[in-house]
């Protein structure tokens, strides 16, 4: 039984102490020295076999700012955020280079700002966890020989918790910071009517702006824009935040 | 005062709170309008300066321009409900007779509304010279009517050249003589073609107009040409089916005209007004001429912030509040009036607008007339400062304007505010935290450098997924821990009540027996060996009813135990047992046939003390 703790706090102290991946360290070593491109292929190559962290996308973000495509850098910004919402150097490079861009930002209904203090996946958890304990209290209530006032109380409580934070996590789930959260990563952009380059336009989107993707129809995609307005934009135009 | 009294006053009140405040607390305002800005001499053109927000106002005595004859021909006053806000104005018209051609601008005319001086817009009137020099119909004064025919359907449009974009105002005017009035309009009048959009029409002005001598009942349709390509386009012919009522006359039998047959005039004459002449409906079909619009391209070279708005705007702009901290939101509202093709007028863009944080604006639209080519386009936009200002960016907006044939671009006057620099932005706060905190890769950012942070030189060991939480297969193989408890608790509960369920019916069992031989010992024909059989086995039983001891192993030190009974009734419980296994097992019946009264009555009061 010793051996057996001692060989698991072993292993946990080898992963603790793992070797840094060299493929990252030789990207972070190329951004140093400026070769921008380089550091973006290195971290591509990670990103592309799922190694995610939002230290990963961070530094990506950073690599295609110094490359000078802000959008891309939005993108990543927004992926780290994703994956770690307080992650503190992703968030500041993120207001910078939106700043920088004049890129727009989605703006959540009142009901979302309300939601700000937490993300779907809390809201879900937060769900989950007082729907169990509505049934347990429920079911201590059925077996009970008295059905005390207190016990119903904790019932009605604890299910409306967890219809609370089911709604909200759908709400999030749907919202600005949502499945639909797209990032426009191309110059010159502009929302339109109609699915044609010559229909009237509804917002120029700069690059880094983020829209929500509603649903998609061929090389077109409808979105949700930062002013309020649908419109249509080229699919490639923009990105999907969560991959 | 009774309840219901006291509540109609509430609902009264909160009525009349609601409205009357609401109508007059809103800023007063006043815009001005032409009906069209092109006319020939000698062609009316109306003018209208409409006061919101007050019931009444000052107006000038005289509006001089010298080339035009300007009379006020009347007011009128309208109230209006949106969204339980209401608003109240006053409509002031003047009729505007041109006396020769020329290009006439009716300068801002100062008005007093409550205690305050408002100016109205100045206004640009393009007068052509002659017929056919403007309008792509001969004239208005004098349309196109055969006078032998009972109805006409004309198309009016105001120019004959214009620029894409360009809003042209159109008239499609619609006549029935007075004798053959009109029954309904059909479908009505659509105006559709290639190369142009239309705006909505909304419902036709009714008039009784005299035309050569003849009395029409005229329907105006207004609306708005704007061409969407250059060349030449064709708008029109409209075609329109309306449904008139047709005077019958019958000459072959006495009428109630003519009740004498002797086909005179007279009575036709006498009885002239189509209200007593018996009619018939009938659907006509009415034809327009085409008009041409020669339709002209925007010149190259527009500048940047040019959005396709064509006309003649004016800018205006305010901020509020016009102090605050850094990072606050300011709102600046930029009002874009005048007349043109509205839905192409974007929000202003803002020059110099480094340092600031804008937020996408909001617009709302007022449309001063019933065509909407004219009025007022609002647009809000949130900035906020990254760093102590004075002033406000400038918001600029560009259009073409084809009376002057060029771009033109408005900005707005300086906004002057006070941007404190005592809190920091929010944004920022992290990032000099982290800056503090972590090693940096990069070279270290100065505070006030507008630079990216650092690289990170970890990457952490556990790979992190976007998929929410409950896409997850570890979020519902957690679920099972708690489902097995729910599982757990239950069978649990199960099997306690199927426990107590058993437990209560071996008790219910040994009461029945114990009640049945209670029964049994007050019956005097017992034999003293049934007798006293029977009361040590009331006594086994009662001891196993208050213990989980079968009653069998029961005796009488158990049962002596268990009630905990005096050393002296113990030894009548031991004398009890010990005479029933005598007779039980001495093979005879010992002893009398039967038990004495004292005897029972011994025994009756020892089964009543084990309790």
């Amino acid at each position: 039984m010793r051996a057996l703790v001692c060989g698991i706090l072993a292993a946990g102290v080898a992963l603790a102490q793992a070797e840094p991946d060299p493929v990252f360290t030789r990207a972070n070593t190329a951004y140093a020295a400026g070769h921008f491109q380089q550091a973006i292929d290195g971290y591509q190559q990670l990103v592309q076999s799922h190694r995610w962290s939002a230290s990963l996308f961070y530094n990506l973000g950073n690599a295609w700012y110094r490359a000078g495509d802000p959008g891309k850098a939005l993108l990543n910004y927004e992926r780290a955020l994703a994956l770690e919402p307080h992650h503190p150097e992703a968030a500041a490079n993120l207001h910078l280079v939106r700043d920088q861009s004049r890129a727009l930002e989605l703006r959540p209904d009142r009901f979302e700002q309300y939601l700000a203090f937490a993300n779907a996946n809390q809201f879900a958890i937060a769900a989950a966890v007082a729907f169990w304990l509505t049934a347990f209290a429920a079911a201590a209530m059925v077996f009970a020989e008295r059905r005390s006032a207190g016990k119903l109380a904790a019932v009605l409580l604890a299910s409306a918790v967890c219809i609370f934070a089911a709604a909200a996590s759908y709400a999030k789930e749907t919202g600005p910071d949502g499945a639909g959260l797209a990032i426009v990563i191309k110059q010159n952009i502009q929302a339109r009517v109609a699915t044609a380059d010559t229909s009237g336009s509804v917002l120029a989107l700069p690059p880094g702006s983020e829209v929500k993707i509603l649903s998609t129809r061929g090389d077109w995609s409808y979105v949700f824009l930062p002013n309020g307005a649908r419109g249509w934009i080229p699919s490639g135009a923009a990105e999907l935040v969560r991959l | 005062m009774s309840r219901l009294s006291f509540l109609s006053i509430v609902v009264i009140s909160a009525v009349v709170l609601a409205t009357t405040p609401a109508a007059f607390a809103d800023e007063p305002s006043v815009t001005a309008v032409l009906d069209s800005s092109e006319a020939m001499v000698g062609q009316p053109v109306q003018l209208q300066i409409k006061v919101t927000g007050a019931r009444s106002a000052t107006m000038p005595e005289q509006i001089g321009v010298d080339g035009l004859d300007i009379r006020y021909s009347g007011e009128s006053q309208s109230f209006e409900m949106q969204n339980f806000q209401t608003s109240y104005s006053v409509i002031y018209s003047y009729t505007i007779m041109p006396e020769r051609a020329g290009t006439f601008r009716i300068p801002p005319q100062i008005l007093r509304v409550a205690g305050k001086s408002l100016k109205t817009p100045e206004l640009t009137l393009n007068v052509a010279n002659g017929r056919g020099g403007g309008s792509a119909r001969s004239g208005r004064a004098a349309p196109a009517v055969d006078p032998a025919k009972n109805a006409f359907l004309e198309l009016v449009v105001a120019k004959t050249t214009a620029y894409v974009g360009e809003m042209i105002p159109a008239e499609i005017r619609l006549g029935f003589n007075t004798r053959t009035p009109a029954e309904s309009l059909a479908n009505g009048i659509d105006l559709t073609g290639q190369g142009f959009t239309t705006q909505k029409m909304r419902d036709p002005r009714q008039a009784i107009e005299t035309v050569h001598g003849r009395s029409y009942q005229t329907f105006t349709f207004k609306t708005a040409i704007s061409p969407v390509r250059a060349g030449k386009i064709d708008v029109g012919p409209i075609e329109a089916h309306p449904v008139v009522r047709v005077p019958q006359v019958n000459r072959n039998r006495p009428s109630i005209r003519d009740p004498f047959g002797l086909n005179d005039p007279f009575f036709d004459n006498f009885f002239n007004d189509p209200a007593f002449a018996p009619s018939m409906p009938r659907q006509i079909n009415l034809k327009s001429e085409a008009a041409t619009l020669e339709v002209k391209p925007l010149p190259p070279n527009a500048p940047p912030s040019f959005s396709g708005a064509v006309g003649n705007f004016s800018l205006t702009a305010e901020a509020r509040p016009t102090t605050a901290k850094i990072g606050d939101p300011i709102t600046v509202t930029v009002k874009i009036s005048g007349r043109g093709n509205f839905d192409r007028v974007s929000a202003p863009v803002f020059e110099n607008d480094s340092g600031w944080h804008k937020y996408p604006p909001s617009s709302q639209f007022v449309a001063d007339d019933d065509v909407g080519i004219s009025g007022t386009k609002t647009f809000e936009t949130v900035l906020s400062a990254n760093e102590a200002k004075d002033q406000l960016p400038t918001a600029t907006f560009t259009y073409f304007d084809p009376l002057k044939e060029q771009y033109v671009t408005l900005r707005s006057d300086a906004l002057h505010v006070r941007i404190e620099g005592g809190a920091p932005p929010p944004r920022a706060t992290p990032a000099a935290t982290a800056t503090a905190a972590r090693p940096a890769a990069s070279p270290p950012t100065p505070a006030k450098q507008q630079d990216i942070l650092y690289q990170l030189n970890e990457l952490p060991a556990r790979t992190e997924a976007f998929a929410p939480v409950w896409q997850r297969p570890a979020f519902w193989i957690a679920q099972v821990v708690p489902l097995l408890g729910l599982v757990g608790y239950f069978l649990w509960q199960w099997r306690k009540a199927r426990r107590n369920n058993r437990e209560a019916r071996r008790l219910a069992a040994l009461q029945h027996e114990a009640a049945q031989l209670q029964r049994d010992l007050q019956r005097p024909d017992a034999s003293p060996r049934e007798y006293l059989a029977g009361a040590s086995r009331a006594v086994q039983l009662k001891a196993a009813a208050k213990t989980n001891i079968p009653a069998h192993a029961v005796d009488a030190d158990v049962a002596a135990n268990v009630f905990g009974v005096d050393e002296m009734t113990r030894n009548r419980l031991r004398e009890l047992f010990a005479r029933s296994d005598e007779l039980r097992y001495s093979g005879g019946g010992n002893g009398s046939t039967a038990v004495s009264p004292e005897q029972r009555q011994e025994v009756l009061e020892l089964l009543q003390q084990l309790r």
